[in-house]
């Protein structure tokens, strides 16, 4: 016959082992690349690409951003809803700049390029709100 | 007879010796003209000797001079090398240094509202911002090239080049005006961001 202890035990793992699985699987990992590039001054192309990782991502979360959320799990629509805090956001983490000019005959072209290289953002889906930082 | 021979013969001969004491002192003048004309020569020559080495010494006070004007000039352009390094921002250690710029762009002919143009040009200035932060802390890569054919000039290419990665920029202020949106942006860099 099972101890009352021994239940207890049984019952303070089950319980663990929810809350620790409830806190993993909310989390969620993201690949997320940016890329815009201006002609003669003019913006030309912008393009922000998203996608879940397919694999485990290694690093720590870093610079977290909290967008208001709306009970959603989606990330494209959480971003599409706040696309320019989002762009301000990437802005701060850092971007790399190419710019080509080349003035030909007094004749004068340029292109900037300024692009996020693909990065893993962790995500945490709450009711409420969502964090996304980062994994560097 | 015989005496009038004789006479003859002596007034000949004193004739011929007064000859000789005439073209003798004619050799005479000719040499102390010779020798004055020499004397000349030489004092000229004296006189250009002193000439010269008044010259020589006026041409070594100007060399002097020079050399020292030059030593000067060259006192100076250290200094003022100096005083523009002094001035110049170098990025010490626990020290930061405040980079700010204003990127400019142009919305598209093609906008749906001004909204749309306006975000479209910030964007633009933005990416122009970046670009001139990026050559103030970077540098810039020119490449140039020209095409000369027949004494005429064919082709004139100037090439620049920008890579960097620009992190923590922030925008101060946003103007849009008569379709051209200027963003003035600012960068701390420390000397933390450069330590390896």
């Amino acid at each position: 016959m099972r101890s009352r202890d021994g239940n207890r035990n049984f019952s303070l793992r089950l319980c663990s082992v929810i809350i620790f699985s409830s806190l993993t699987l909310t989390a969620s990992e993201h690949l997320i690349s940016y890329k815009y590039i201006v002609k003669d001054a003019t913006l030309y192309n912008e393009t922000l690409l998203i996608s879940n990782a397919m694999t485990k991502c290694n690093g720590t979360p870093q610079n977290e951003l909290i967008l208001l959320n709306k009970n959603s799990k989606n990330l494209k629509q959480l971003i599409f809803e706040n696309s320019q805090e989002f762009i301000d956001y990437i802005h701060k983490l850092g971007l790399h700049v190419e710019h080509k000019e080349t003035t030909s005959n007094l004749q004068n072209s340029s292109t900037t390029t300024l692009t996020l290289k693909t990065t893993c953002f962790k995500v945490d889906f709450n009711d409420n709100f969502a964090r996304i930082s980062p994994l560097k | 007879m015989r005496y009038s021979i004789l006479l003859a013969l002596l007034l000949s001969v004193s004739s011929l010796f007064g000859a000789d004491k005439a073209s003798n002192a004619t050799v005479v003048e000719q040499t102390n003209a010779e020798l004055a004309a020499v004397r000349v020569a030489a004092t000229q020559a004296r006189e250009e000797a002193t000439l010269a080495t008044i010259q020589a010494t006026k041409a070594k006070e100007d060399s002097k001079r020079a050399i020292n004007e030059l030593a000067q000039v060259k006192a100076q352009r250290e200094e003022e090398l100096a005083s523009m390094a002094a001035q110049e921002q170098v990025l010490k250690e626990n020290r930061s240094i405040h980079i700010s710029v204003v990127g400019q762009g142009v919305a598209p002919m093609n906008t749906s509202s001004p909204a749309q143009a306006y975000a479209l040009a910030k964007r633009a200035a933005i990416a122009d911002a970046y670009r001139a932060i990026a050559e103030k802390v970077k540098g810039v890569r020119v490449d140039g090239q020209d095409t000369v054919k027949n004494m005429m000039m064919q082709k004139s290419t100037i090439r620049t080049y920008v890579q960097a990665m620009v992190k923590n920029a922030n925008i101060v202020e946003t103007t849009f005006k008569e379709g051209l949106c200027e963003v003035e942006m600012e960068i701390v860099i420390s000397h933390s961001d450069f330590a390896q």
